[in-house]
């Protein structure tokens, strides 16, 4: 059973850097650098705990806060970057921040052994959850209280003018501005946001795998985090995390018993899914559709 | 000194193949407006695949590797231009990019597949030849592999400029409708275009291989990340751009390696790349006229 | 109310606007003719910000425009709607209006945080106004990519509107329509100014701009060739010229 709980764990913490990246490329952002927020709110988030023995709600905070403070410093270079260009300053940025973690050491005595981050070695004995008893089961409630946190933050924020707008800029910053939209004020936000999302995340990660290192933090990372929008469709933030049950449920798990092969089978279903459905699963006409469905049943009931 | 200097020539000459990469990513940029990011991966799979021939013929002399992966690169090329963007609808970006990570993930797999994670060695001409150059060396290896990259550029521009299938691709680049109401078949070039710089990413493949001795799967994340930079650096679309980033990066990460070694090497190339979109966000060479 | 002064927009070798002074007093409505290239987009760009002036200056109530980026420029009352329509396709007509909702008025009205993350409670009166104006009301729940191009144009002006504009610039907003609907695009502008907007329009149908216009200018080769009144313009042999080329 723990081992169910843990994939949950894993869907819990994948959602929310889906997330993270959702409302980014709501704004029509295309950022590979979420994987590198995502770190510095691991990393953040277990030093404070481990090495300044906090508690573990206010470290994540503080994670998430310095994730989004680097997301917004990132976000006003990112105005001058267009289009691809941005991907590609992004994938860089992500890489820049693995990279700092591999030459990043950190380490304090505690009692009897050294503790923090080392380099290359990683970042080991992150034993928070354990040392406070708290169980497999437990754990996963608390990832996904933060999920639904985050769900309904950014669904209110669909649904408010905010939303509105952020999807705007997205279609054509050329008009929105003309309709005064402070484009600036909107993209560097939106990448804030995203950012302050991809620390908690991170900061969650830390703490329930126990043992981080630079290499989890790589492309691929950062590219399973804009896939998740991309393949779920940004219509809605459930399609994001659609895509992360998808993807990590059947794809990672379900998929396991093909073994080795099921690596292989990974990388031609995304070649498959996007030729299928450029607009991801639950793209705005198959919510309509959806929507139209629910409507009849209930007329019907 | 000499140090520096020695370390910044073996890189400039290595830095060749960066600049074929580089030319892959930026050619495909500036025709189709679109990001290959499965390039890299392709290119190093072209020359594993130049490996196949060492099965069939014991024995096979290394140019006969080196051409084997020339043709596979060309072959892969045109793989990852239908399953990426000849079905999907060019309105969509987004989906295409995911669609090359996808290939991206599957060429990389397929490497792990067939040869069981094992790296292969990579046959190598001339390593054995330094040819004294004033008080610096000159790597024989390296030597040809600048050579024989300039080559592949060489062919490409007079392709580019002297044919009349380069005169199409460049119609394309500029005005893809107009080019398609002048009779051109817009469908066609993008293919060629993916070819053409398959061809030459399966060479940058085989040389990258010939110089350091072996080839890894590991090595196609790190290419594509320094390929982006190089494109980035040199401005996306400019071949000459991609060219002389290309030679830059590849002289400047040498020399970063040997002040700072290898880990915080390539930390050094990325702050390298955040200067220059600070400082100069079109890269050297800004792209000619063109669409907006 | 607005005034250019030798504006000139130049880029690569092509002199897209050559020295251009026009003056538009308050509550008028301004036309701006000429064949293909003459650059009246181009001065729609540069009033708007959204090209930068390569020389001259253009005034605003008396105050230069310069250091106002594009959406600034909206605060202090110019709007500008698109010859080829920019609408967001994949919002609703309703939220089309809604994102629009930056006006000085609206901003002193709502605080910060209220406009932003607000829903749409306090702005529903304005925008069910704006749909009225626009005929729009039965639509407002569509996507705009899905309504049909007459629709289209309407919720094209309705925008610019939703934005409280002193000084409307409309780009080519007749092109492709049909002879009932142009009655109604005229209609509606005359409607603007009653309320008090000052409207520059840009336009090729020569219907509209002589039915509706106070005064035209006529510009050719990026520089003003006459101007007067549509009567004057429809007599002036030099516009005639640089029509139809020739004598």
């Amino acid at each position: 059973m723990d081992f169910y709980w843990g994939l949950v764990q894993i869907i819990g913490v994948h959602s929310l850097l889906g997330l993270s990246a959702y409302i980014v490329v709501l704004t029509g952002q295309v950022s590979l650098a979420q994987a590198g927020f995502y770190a510095i709110g691991a990393y953040a988030a277990g030093m404070l705990t481990v090495i300044r023995e906090w508690h573990i709600v206010p470290a994540l905070a503080v994670g998430a806060l310095l994730a989004g403070a680097v997301a917004c410093a990132v976000g006003f270079p990112a105005l001058r970057v267009k289009g691809l260009m941005l991907v590609i300053a992004t994938l860089a940025f992500g890489e820049g921040i693995r990279l700092f973690f591999f030459n990043f050491d950190y380490q304090v005595a505690k009692g009897a052994i050294r503790v923090g981050p080392l380099g290359g070695e990683g970042f080991r004995q992150i034993r928070y959850f354990p040392e406070h008893g708290w169980s497999t089961f437990q754990v996963m409630l608390f990832i996904w209280a933060f999920v639904a946190l985050v769900m309904a933050a950014l669904w209110w924020f669909d649904r408010s003018r905010y939303g509105a707008v952020l999807r705007a800029v997205g279609e054509d910053e050329l008009a929105a501005q003309s309709v005064g939209v402070n484009l600036t004020a909107v993209k560097v936000s939106a990448m804030a946001v995203g950012g302050a999302i991809a620390g908690l995340a991170g900061g969650l990660y830390a703490h329930y795998t126990t043992h981080i290192e630079h290499a989890s933090f790589n492309i691929l990372l950062a590219t399973f985090a804009i896939a998740y929008p991309i393949v779920g469709g940004l219509a809605s933030v459930f399609g994001t995390v659609a895509a992360v049950i998808f993807v990590q449920g059947f794809l990672v798990e379900g998929l396991r018993f093909l073994g080795d092969w099921r690596n292989l089978l990974f990388g031609a279903l995304i070649v498959l899914a996007m030729n299928l459905r450029p607009y991801g699963f639950l793209d705005s006409r198959a919510l309509t559709g959806l929507g139209r469905l629910l409507r009849r049943k209930a007329a019907d009931a | 000194m000499l140090d520096l200097l020695q370390a910044a020539a073996d890189g400039v000459l290595f830095g060749a193949t960066y600049s074929l990469i580089g030319i892959g990513f930026t050619l495909v940029f500036g025709v189709m407006q679109k990001l290959n990011l499965a390039y890299a991966a392709a290119s190093i799979g072209g020359a594993y695949a130049g490996l196949l021939i060492l099965h069939v013929l014991r024995g096979a002399p290394a140019s006969a590797v080196f051409f084997c992966a020339f043709l596979a690169g060309g072959v892969l090329g045109y793989v990852v231009y239908v399953t990426c963007f000849h079905v999907l609808p060019l309105s969509h970006p987004l989906a295409s990019l995911m669609a090359t990570v996808g290939m991206l993930l599957l060429i990389d797999e397929v490497i792990v597949h067939t040869t069981a994670g094992m790296p292969q060695n990579y046959p190598a001409l001339f390593e054995d030849v330094m040819l004294p150059l004033g008080s610096l060396t000159v790597r024989g290896d390296l030597l040809l592999v600048f050579g024989v990259s300039v080559l592949g550029m060489i062919a490409l521009l007079l392709l580019l400029y002297r044919s009349r299938l380069g005169l199409a691709t460049r119609a394309v680049a500029q005005q893809p409708v107009a080019a398609q109401l002048c009779g051109i078949r817009v469908a066609r070039v993008n293919a060629m275009t993916f070819v053409i710089t398959g061809l030459l990413g399966g060479l940058a493949g085989a040389m990258i291989g010939a110089s350091v001795g072996t080839l890894s799967p590991l090595i196609s994340t790190p290419l594509t990340t320094k390929g982006l930079i190089v494109t980035v650096i040199g401005g996306l679309g400019s071949i000459p751009g991609a060219i002389l980033a290309g030679l830059l990066v590849g002289g400047l990460e040498n020399v970063f390696q040997l002040y700072r070694g290898v880990t915080e090497r390539d930390l050094y190339v990325m702050l390298l790349l955040f200067a220059f979109l600070v400082v100069r966000p079109g890269g050297l060479f800004a792209p000619s006229g063109g669409r907006r | 109310m607005l005034e250019l002064r030798e504006v000139a927009r130049h880029f690569g070798g092509v002199r897209a606007l050559d020295g251009l002074d026009l003056d538009v007093k308050q509550g008028e409505i301004v036309g701006l003719i000429g064949p293909n290239g003459s650059g009246k987009s181009t001065t729609v760009n540069l009033v708007a910000g959204v090209s930068p002036l390569s020389a001259g200056a253009i005034r605003f109530r008396g105050e230069d425009l310069a250091p106002y980026p594009v959406h600034r420029r909206l605060q202090l009352g110019i709007a500008r709607t698109f010859q080829n329509i920019r609408l967001f396709g994949q919002l609703t007509v309703w939220q089309n209006l809604w994102v629009a909702q930056n006006s000085p008025t609206d901003h002193a009205r709502r605080p910060f945080l209220r406009r932003w993350l607000g829903g749409q409670s306090g702005v529903r009166d304005e925008i069910a106004r704006l749909l009225e104006f626009s005929g729009l009301a039965q639509r407002q729940n569509e996507l705009a990519a899905n309504l049909a191009f007459g629709e289209q144009r309407r919720l094209e002006l309705g925008r610019a509107l939703a934005t409280r504009p002193s000084l409307l610039l409309l780009d080519e907003p007749a092109a492709g329509m049909n002879a009932e609907e142009i009655g109604q695009l005229r209609d509606r502008i005359l409607r603007l100014r009653e309320e008090g907007v000052t409207i520059v329009l840009v336009e090729h149908v020569m219907q509209l701009v002589m039915g509706v216009t106070d005064r035209i200018a006529v510009l050719n080769f990026g520089q003003k060739i006459a101007e007067g009144t549509p009567a004057e313009i429809q007599r002036d042999p030099v516009v005639k010229k640089a029509y139809l080329g020739g004598e």
